[in-house]
């Protein structure tokens, strides 16, 4: 506890430290993302595999090595001198050492068949060494079922993260998106790297742009299943109940829930053309937010809840507007470029993603400040780039693209580093939405 | 090193995108579809829906503060000095799912392939739209006086028009843009003396393309105004 504070206080300075020196900087800085030597260097010896099936230790080794890199909270580093054999006395000169060579951390584990247990649970265990303190902070042990085997990995990371930086990480979080299946476009939900991913709809038509309760129990969404309306659907996951929440004449797109899940905001075309509405979720109550002759779509939350971004073409191509959450003090953000859309504020506040269309009419993601002090590029190259979504630590975000052909899941660091794809299989996967944190 | 081979690996992709881009660029800068109601503030919820409405009995969202802890359900590291196990931790998938119901799976598709048939039957012909426009063209207006032709003639029939769009922008804006494609339609097929209350619109924005090819040629298959028989109700 007393080297978490330590390490917060140690950070916060330098990262305070780099902001006043970079300021006048003109690439990119992100708070979260940028210093390299913000990150803590961690050292996974492994996860040995004690008498489990034959992939079990190495596919958890590879799991929490992925969520300890994409954290962005530490940085994993090569400890070659070090094996099971080091761990059995700790400390040990194996591990200063190590230390001495760069890592702060070390972590390791070991994955098995939960002695005596008939049904084949599985069971990891998983270790912390701190080099500031020179002993072993800590450790946990999970048993469950195979089938959750990664997400014991997942938790793992996650308690690494809470640990240095008090936040809840990012290894437990899911995607919510929607994928092709034969004629119809349906609802899947997927862990945050792609694996265990679970058709959560099976309409036989469209539904599209999910978005997530606060508390992730339900994800809300636009559905064509009522023949003269295009719904405004909610589903509760643990039980696959559905609710229409709104079911105007016309078009009902692109929900959001508020931060505090008390409104619903949505655009709807009832009265003419598409305008955006908010609901309150509570009594029912709707409140029309825009009043303009043209397309108004797309709501974005900030994380205050007092404002909203979203998509207008009331100037020629859609850009992007702000307003309060009552509809008042609307004001233009975006002017660079003919075609900015699909608005998406980052959980800590400070950006606005956005797809942006570029000078060769290629759609990329565009970030920029609330202020519109500053805009940069994220993504570059072919393909359709659209729906981005923040992670719940407002560190990365998730896209759909159609770089590599079809329309696929990709994720990408907010300073636009580590781009990786993130869905395989299928032929048409779209409208990511990434999860609160748990 | 993955962002390169994404970048590298099509570059193919990328000059079939620029050789279609220019020309392809004109703006639609005023709104598609009806006139604006002027109406602000609140709307009630039934105002003018047939129907339609706002759900009465969904659960409310509030985000309880049982749900907000900080530590998002995690319990910490234990403390293992002195040889100390930790204690067990039972993992279970957080976010359970619900068995599938697929009964009224393809309900919505088998009414398109009938109202499509019927369109067939009948004639009729689509409406296509240049890049980003809502504008019908000239080839429109004559493919729309016929279709006014066919329905003032069978006066039982009811039409609907499916506004589609290509595969650039996004899935958000294009289900707006298919919109005002689709009342583009309407709007003209009223100018001809079609009564506005036979002719239906859906946006469907670029989410049930025609043609999944990455060229123009496809693009332009997309960009329609799609006019179907309405069948049952």
């Amino acid at each position: 506890m007393r080297l978490r504070t330590c390490l917060l206080l140690t950070c916060s300075a330098l990262v305070g430290a780099i902001g006043i020196l970079e300021s006048g900087a003109t690439d990119v800085f992100l708070e979260a993302t940028r210093p390299d030597f913000q990150k803590i260097p961690v050292g996974v010896i492994g996860i040995q595999n004690a008498g489990g099936p034959e992939w079990l230790g190495g596919r958890l080794e590879e799991g929490l090595k992925s969520d300890i890199r994409r954290s962005l909270v530490f940085t994993l580093v090569d400890v070659p001198g070090l094996g099971f054999k080091d761990v059995g006395t700790v400390p040990n000169p194996a591990f200063k050492q190590a230390v001495e060579g760069g890592a702060s951390v070390l972590v390791w584990g070991k994955a098995g068949l939960k002695e005596g247990d008939k049904d084949a649970d599985i069971s990891m265990e998983g270790f912390v060494y701190d080099g500031g303190s020179n002993e072993v902070v800590g450790g946990k042990r999970y048993v469950g079922s195979s089938s959750v085997a990664r997400l014991m990995a997942h938790r793992f990371a996650d308690e690494l993260v809470f640990r240095y930086t008090g936040e809840p990480g990012i290894a437990r979080t899911k995607i919510a998106y929607v994928s092709e299946q034969g004629a119809a476009r349906e609802l899947f939900v997927m862990d945050y790297d792609g694996y265990e991913p679970r058709q959560v709809t099976s309409d036989g038509f469209l539904n599209l742009m999910p978005r997530w309760s606060p508390d992730r129990r339900f994800l809300v969404f636009t559905a064509y299943r009522n023949r003269n309306t295009q719904d405004i659907d909610m589903i509760e996951l643990a039980t696959g109940k559905r609710w229409t929440m709104v079911s105007l004449s016309g078009l009902n797109i692109t929900p959001a829930l508020s931060p505090d899940g008390n409104f619903l905001a949505f655009a709807s075309s009832y009265e003419g053309n598409s305008e955006l509405y908010r609901l309150d979720t509570r009594t029912k109550a709707l409140q029309r937010l825009t009043t303009h002759a043209s397309g108004d779509l797309s709501p974005s939350w900030a994380p205050s809840g007092r404002e909203l971004a979203f998509a207008s073409d009331r100037s020629g191509g859609p850009q992007i507007f702000l307003m309060s959450a009552d509809g008042s003090n609307v004001r233009r953000l975006t002017f660079e470029g003919d075609y900015n859309a699909a608005p998406a504020w980052s959980p800590r506040g400070n950006w606005i993603a956005y797809v942006c269309r570029t000078p060769k009419k290629e759609y990329k993601l565009c970030l920029m400040t609330p202020d519109g002090q500053r805009r940069v590029q994220l993504t570059t190259g072919p393909g359709v780039d659209d729906s981005p979504s923040w992670s719940p630590d407002g560190r990365h975000l998730v896209f759909s693209s159609t770089a590599d052909g079809k329309s696929q899941i990709y994720m990408i660091n907010a300073d636009g580093k580590d781009l990786e794809r993130v869905t395989f299989t299928g032929v048409h996967n779209s409208a990511p939405a990434w999860s609160p944190a748990s | 090193m993955r962002t390169t081979r994404v970048i590298w690996y099509l570059p193919l992709m990328a000059g079939m995108a620029l050789m279609v881009a220019p020309g392809c660029s004109k703006k639609a800068v005023q709104s598609g579809g009806d006139a604006q109601s002027s109406q602000a503030g609140a709307a009630s919820a039934d105002k003018g829906t047939g129907g339609g409405g706002v759900g009465s009995n969904f659960p409310d969202t509030t985000l309880s503060n049982r749900d907000a802890g900080a530590a998002g359900g995690l319990r910490g590291l234990d403390a293992v000095g002195g040889g100390k196990s930790p204690s067990e931790e039972r993992v279970t998938n957080g976010t359970m799912m619900a068995k599938l119901d697929p009964s009224q799976s393809g309900r919505q598709m088998d009414a398109i392939r009938s109202e499509q048939a019927a369109a067939d039957a009948a004639g009729l012909r689509d409406v296509f739209f240049a890049y980003d426009s809502f504008a019908i063209s000239e080839e429109g207006r004559q493919a729309l006086s016929r279709n006014a032709e066919w329905i003032k003639a069978n006066a039982g029939a009811n039409l609907k028009i499916e506004g589609h769009c290509d595969e650039r922008g996004t899935s958000a804006y294009n289900l707006v843009l298919g919109e005002k494609r689709a009342k583009a339609v309407r709007n003209y097929l009223v100018e001809l003396g079609v009564s506005a209350s036979r002719v239906g619109v859906v946006s469907y924005g670029k989410e049930r393309p025609f043609c999944k090819e990455r060229d123009e040629a496809c693009y332009a298959q997309n960009r329609r105004g799609h006019v179907v028989v309405k069948t049952g109700k």
